[in-house]
C-alpha cells in the first residue's frame, strides 16, 4: 500500500514497496558486482579495439577467434548488458512516471538489451567457430 | 549534483554506444564488405569524434562507478572530500582519454 505523502519514513518502511520490493536489492548487489567485473575488463577492451581498429578481417579474426578472446569478449559484452539495463531501470523508475509509459519502458529496455546481446554473442560465436 | 547527473548522462551514452560494438563485431561476422563499410564510418572525422567521446564516457562512468564503491565503504562522503572526488573523476576522465588517444591513435 502506498500513502499520499511520500517522506523517508515511507520510503523506510518494507511494508509500503517504495520502489521495487522484488528486485531492488538484487539491483543494487547486480550493480555492484557487474561494475567491478567491468572496470577489470575495461583494460582488455581498449586493448582490443584499439589493436583492431581499422583492421581488415583477417587480422580481426586471428584475434577475436581465439577462443579465451572471445570468450572474454562475450563475458564483457553480456555483464555490460546487465550493468546497463538495471541502470536504465532506475533512470526509469526516477522520471517516467506514468504507469503505462513506465511499463511499456521497461520492455522496450529489456529487449533493446537482449537484442544487443543476442546479435553480439551470436556475431562472436560465428566469427570463433566458422572465422 | 552535476556529477551525479554526468554519471547518468554518460551512462546512457554507453547504453547507446554498446550498438557500435555489436555492430562492429556483427559486420565482421557478416563479411569484408561489411567490415569495410563500418570501419570507413568508424574511421572518418565524424566516427573518430564519436569514439572519443565514447572513450571519454567510458573513462567518467568507470571511475564515477569506483567513487561510488567508495562511498558504499564511507569513505570520501564528508564536504570537502566530496569536491575534491568529484575533481578527481573529472580530471582523471579526461586525462585517461588523453592518455589513450595520444599512446595508441595519435603516436601509435
Amino acid at each position: 500500500m502506498r500513502e499520499k505523502v511520500i517522506t523517508t519514513k515511507t520510503i523506510a518502511n518494507p511494508e509500503t514497496r517504495y520502489g521495487d520490493g522484488k528486485a531492488a536489492t538484487r539491483h543494487f548487489v547486480v550493480q555492484r558486482w557487474t561494475g567491478a567485473v567491468n572496470v577489470l575488463l575495461v583494460g582488455f577492451l581498449v586493448w582490443l579495439v584499439v589493436r583492431l581498429a581499422g583492421a581488415d578481417r583477417a587480422e580481426m579474426i586471428s584475434i577475436v577467434a581465439n577462443p579465451i578472446a572471445g570468450i572474454v569478449l562475450a563475458v564483457l559484452l553480456v555483464v555490460a548488458l546487465v550493468h546497463m539495463r538495471i541502470g536504465m531501470v532506475e533512470i526509469i523508475e526516477d522520471y517516467v512516471l506514468d504507469p503505462r509509459t513506465n511499463r511499456l519502458s521497461l520492455m522496450l529496455n529489456t529487449l533493446f538489451c537482449l537484442g544487443v546481446g543476442l546479435i553480439g554473442v551470436i556475431a562472436l560465436l560465428k566469427l570463433v567457430i566458422w572465422g | 549534483m552535476a556529477m551525479s547527473i554526468l554519471h547518468r548522462a554518460t551512462g546512457i551514452a554507453l547504453y547507446i554506444g554498446t550498438l557500435l560494438l555489436v555492430i562492429w563485431l556483427a559486420a565482421a561476422a557478416i563479411g569484408v564488405e561489411a567490415l569495410d563499410g563500418v570501419n570507413g564510418l568508424y574511421g572518418n572525422w565524424f566516427g573518430q569524434l564519436v569514439l572519443f567521446g565514447y572513450t571519454w564516457a567510458l573513462f567518467h562512468h568507470m571511475l564515477g562507478g569506483l567513487r561510488h564503491f567508495l562511498w558504499d565503504n564511507i569513505i570520501g562522503m564528508e564536504p570537502g572530500e566530496r569536491e575534491k572526488l568529484a575533481w578527481v573523476n573529472l580530471v582523471g576522465s579526461i586525462v585517461l582519454t588523453l592518455l589513450v588517444w595520444t599512446i595508441f591513435v595519435w603516436v601509435g
